[in-house]
C-alpha cells in the first residue's frame, strides 16, 4: 500500500519565508529556519525549500540560508530555485539538501536533468513543474514562479523529463496555489497515471479533505502544503491524525 | 484642423549627441531617482485630461531636499503619523450620515472588478453596512481574465452598471490620443474619472467612493489632506474648452464626423449640478490604510479574484491593472515619454509597501522595464486603424488611416525626448539608469 508523504513547503525570497496567492503578491511570513524547525518538530516527513525569485532576479541559491536551517533537521530536504548547473546542485547538496528541484533551468536546458541524474542519481533530481490550466485536461508549463509561459504541455514535458532522468515530480498548480480551494486533482491524476516516478501534489490545500481527495482520487504520492501551516490554520499533527482516520496510509512519525 | 500626416523619421542627430538640449513635456532636464523607491523625477502628476493637448506641459512628482519622492514621504505618514483609528471613525460617521435603509443605494463605487475596487465595494457593503451601486466604464478591449474578474466581482454580491461607449467613437478617440498625445489610454480615463459622478447625478446618490488617492503614487502630497477628490478631474463649466484625444469637440464633430451625442459619455459633469445635488466624491484610501497587495488577498479570499495567467509585458506583476488589452500600450507609451516603464511603477509601489526591497526593485526594473508589448500588438494596431468602410469621414483626416507596426515605430520616435533617449549603435537606450 502506498504511503503518502506529508511535506511542508517553504518558499523563500531573500532571507524570508514568503507566501503568495497564485504565486503572486508575495507576503513576508518570517524566518525560514524557524518555520522549518517547527514543521520538523511537528512531524513533517520532508521539507521543500524553494527560492521563488532566484530566476527572476538572476541570483543564486540558498546554500548559506540552508546551512543555517538544516542543523537540527533530520528529514529529507528538497531544495530548488536558481539551479542552473551541476555545480549549483553540488553546492546545495553539500550544504545539506537531499534532493534538488529544477524548473526554469530544466526548461531552458533539458540536458541538465540528465547531467544531474547521472551524477547524483535520479532520486536526487526532482523536476519542478508549475502548471496552469489552459483548457479541459490541458495544462501549460510556466517558469519563473508562474510568470513566464513556455508553450510546453505539462503531460508531454513531464514524460520527457522522466526519460531524461527525473526521479520525482513536484507538481504545482498555479491556479490553486495559495487559494485554499483544494488541489487540481485532475492535473495530479493525469500526471500520476502516466508516470512511474513519485508525484508530489502542491498548490491549493485548505483542509484535510483536500489532502484525502488528492491522495485517493489524484493518486498523489506526497502532498506539499504551505498556507495551512504558515498561517497556523492546521498543524502537521492535526493533518496526520485526520488523514489517517480517513483511510490514508502515512509514514510512522518517529522523531529522533 | 489639418489632415494628420504620416510620421516622418526623426532627426537622429539630436539623439546621438552627449549633450542633448531639448526637453519635451516640460519635464525636469536633470533626471533623478528617488533614493527610497525607484521612481524618477520625470513622473508626471495626474492631469485633467479635458485640457490635454499636444502642447500641454506636465507637472511632475516632487522630491524633497533629501532626494526622496512625495509618494515615499506619504508612505511614512501612512505608517507613522496618520491616526488610522480616527480616520476609520470618520468613515463610519460618513457612512452613518449617508446610509439608506429604504432599499435604495447610498453610495457609488466605480471600478473594474480589479483587486482595489473589489476591496472597496465589498468592505463598504459587508463591514460598513452600505448599499453600494458599482459602476464600470468598460476597458477598450477586455482581457479574458479581466472579464472573468469583473464577473466575479458582481457575483460576490454587487449590483453593477457597465457603461460601454460606442466602439467606433472610442477607437477614433484612442487613435487621436495615440497619434497626437501618445496616450492610448486617454479615452478610458475620461470615463474612469467622470462616469461615477455622472451616475451619481443620474441616480441621485450623493456619495461616491474612489479607492486610493493618486497622491499615494506621487501627486502633490497636499492632496492627501482631504478625503475629497478635486472637482477639476470630473467637471467642467465651459464645454467648448473640452479636448478629447487632443482635438476640440468642435473639430471632432465638424471634421471627424462624430455626432455630438456620441461624445456624451466622454464629457465631464456639470459642476453646478454636482453642487446642487451635494455630490461628494471621496477616496476610501483616505479613511482606510491602502495596501494593494492586501486588496489582492482580500479579493481572492472573498470573490475568487484571479491574477492574470502570465506577467504583463514590461513588468513582473500579475495582479495589477490587468483588465484591458490596451493597458500594455499605455505603460509602453508613458515609458517612451517619461522614461519610466511599468516595472518601475509596480516596483516603486511594492517597495513603499515593504513587499520588496529596493535592491529587488532595481533588479526588476532592469529586467523588465520598457519591454515592447508584443502579446496584443497586432490586435491593438488593428484597433487603432480607421478603415474608410467603418470611418468614412474620420479616415479622410489621416494621410494613412491604417496603423501598422512601421507606423507605430515612427510615431513612437516622435515622442522620445532627447534628454531621456540616446540612439547609438542602431538602438534606443535611456540615458539614465538606476
Amino acid at each position: 500500500m502506498r504511503k503518502v508523504r506529508i511535506i511542508a513547503r517553504l518558499d523563500i525570497k531573500g532571507q524570508n519565508l514568503i507566501k503568495g496567492v497564485h504565486m503572486e503578491g508575495l507576503r513576508v511570513i518570517g524566518s525560514p529556519a524557524e518555520y522549518a524547525h517547527k514543521y520538523y518538530q511537528q512531524g513533517a516527513d520532508e521539507l521543500i525549500y524553494i527560492d521563488t525569485v532566484a530566476s527572476l532576479y538572476g541570483r543564486n541559491n540558498l546554500s548559506d540560508l540552508l546551512e543555517r536551517s538544516v542543523e537540527n533537521i533530520f528529514i529529507p530536504l528538497t531544495v530548488g530555485g536558481g539551479i542552473r548547473s551541476v555545480e549549483d546542485a553540488t553546492r546545495l547538496l553539500r550544504s545539506g539538501a537531499d534532493k534538488v528541484a529544477i524548473n526554469t533551468a530544466a526548461v531552458a536546458n533539458p540536458g541538465l536533468i540528465t547531467e544531474i541524474s547521472r551524477r547524483f542519481g535520479s532520486q536526487c533530481m526532482v523536476l519542478s513543474v508549475q502548471a496552469k490550466s489552459i483548457g479541459p485536461k490541458k495544462w501549460e508549463v510556466f517558469t519563473e514562479n508562474g510568470r513566464e509561459r513556455t508553450g510546453l504541455d505539462v503531460l508531454e514535458w513531464i514524460q520527457k523529463g522522466i526519460q531524461l532522468g527525473a526521479g520525482e515530480i513536484l507538481l504545482t498548480s498555479v491556479d490553486r496555489e495559495g487559494t485554499r480551494k483544494g488541489f487540481d486533482v485532475d492535473l495530479v491524476r493525469a500526471v500520476a497515471e502516466q508516470t512511474t516516478v513519485p508525484v508530489i501534489a502542491s498548490g491549493g490545500m485548505g483542509n484535510v479533505a483536500h489532502l484525502v481527495q488528492v491522495a485517493k482520487e489524484g493518486l498523489a504520492d506526497a502532498v506539499a502544503m504551505a498556507d495551512v501551516l504558515h498561517y497556523e490554520r492546521l498543524t502537521i499533527g492535526n493533518i496526520k491524525e485526520e488523514a489517517s482516520s480517513n483511510g490514508i496510509q502515512l509514514r510512522k512519525y518517529a522523531k529522533s | 484642423m489639418e489632415k494628420i500626416q504620416y510620421p516622418e523619421e526623426v532627426d537622429l542627430s539630436k539623439f546621438q549627441t552627449d549633450e542633448p538640449n531639448e526637453v519635451y513635456y516640460g519635464l525636469p532636464k536633470k533626471v533623478a531617482f528617488c533614493k527610497k523607491c525607484v521612481i524618477s523625477n520625470q513622473r508626471p502628476n495626474s492631469a485633467v485630461e479635458y485640457k490635454h493637448t499636444k502642447d500641454s506641459k506636465k507637472a511632475t512628482i516632487h522630491f524633497d531636499e533629501n532626494g526622496i519622492c512625495d509618494a515615499c514621504n506619504f508612505t511614512e505618514r501612512k505608517r507613522h503619523t496618520i491616526d488610522w483609528n480616527l480616520r476609520e471613525k470618520q468613515l463610519r460617521e460618513l457612512c452613518d450620515k449617508h446610509r439608506k435603509t429604504d432599499g435604495s443605494y447610498d453610495c457609488i463605487v466605480p471600478g473594474s472588478g480589479g483587486k482595489d475596487s473589489f476591496y472597496a465595494s465589498h468592505i463598504l457593503k459587508t463591514k460598513y453596512g452600505m448599499h453600494p451601486l458599482t459602476v464600470t466604464w468598460a476597458p477598450h478591449v477586455y482581457t479574458d481574465w479581466g472579464w472573468k474578474n469583473f464577473q466575479s466581482w458582481i457575483h460576490a454580491g454587487h449590483d453593477n452598471y457597465l457603461m460601454t461607449p460606442n466602439g467606433r467613437v472610442h477607437r477614433l478617440l484612442t487613435r487621436l490620443s495615440t497619434e497626437l498625445l501618445f496616450h492610448p489610454f486617454q479615452a478610458f480615463m475620461f470615463g474612469q474619472k467622470s462616469l461615477a459622478p455622472k451616475m451619481a447625478l443620474l441616480f441621485d446618490i450623493p456619495l461616491v467612493f474612489y479607492g486610493e488617492n493618486e497622491a499615494e503614487y506621487g501627486n502633490p502630497i497636499g492632496d492627501t489632506e482631504s478625503a475629497q477628490r478635486d472637482w477639476s478631474y470630473f467637471t467642467v463649466e465651459d464645454k467648448s474648452k473640452v479636448f478629447l484625444g487632443g482635438v476640440s469637440v468642435q473639430d471632432l464633430t465638424e471634421q471627424f464626423g462624430v455626432d455630438r451625442n456620441d461624445l456624451q459619455p466622454y464629457l465631464p459633469a456639470d459642476p453646478t449640478q454636482i453642487q446642487k445635488k451635494g455630490i461628494e466624491v471621496h477616496y476610501l484610501g483616505y479613511y482606510l490604510k491602502w495596501h494593494p497587495q492586501s486588496a489582492y488577498y482580500y479579493a481572492v479570499e472573498h470573490g475568487g479574484f484571479q491574477a492574470s495567467p502570465e506577467r504583463t509585458p514590461g513588468t513582473y506583476s500579475k495582479y495589477n491593472s490587468i483588465d484591458d488589452r490596451i493597458d500594455d500600450f499605455h505603460y509602453f507609451t508613458t515609458g517612451i515619454k517619461f522614461g519610466i516603464g511599468r516595472a518601475s511603477y509596480d516596483a516603486a509601489q511594492e517597495i513603499r509597501s515593504a513587499d520588496i526591497t529596493r535592491e529587488e526593485g532595481v533588479a526588476l526594473v532592469k529586467k523588465f522595464d520598457h519591454e515592447f508589448p508584443e502579446r496584443f500588438a497586432d490586435e491593438i494596431f488593428s484597433y487603432l486603424s480607421l478603415p474608410d468602410t467603418e470611418f468614412p469621414t474620420a479616415s479622410k483626416m489621416f494621410e494613412k488611416p491604417i496603423m501598422d507596426r512601421e507606423y507605430f515605430r515612427l510615431l513612437t520616435n516622435q515622442f522620445r525626448s532627447p534628454h531621456l533617449w540616446k540612439f547609438e549603435e542602431g538602438k534606443w537606450r535611456l540615458r539614465h539608469g538606476l
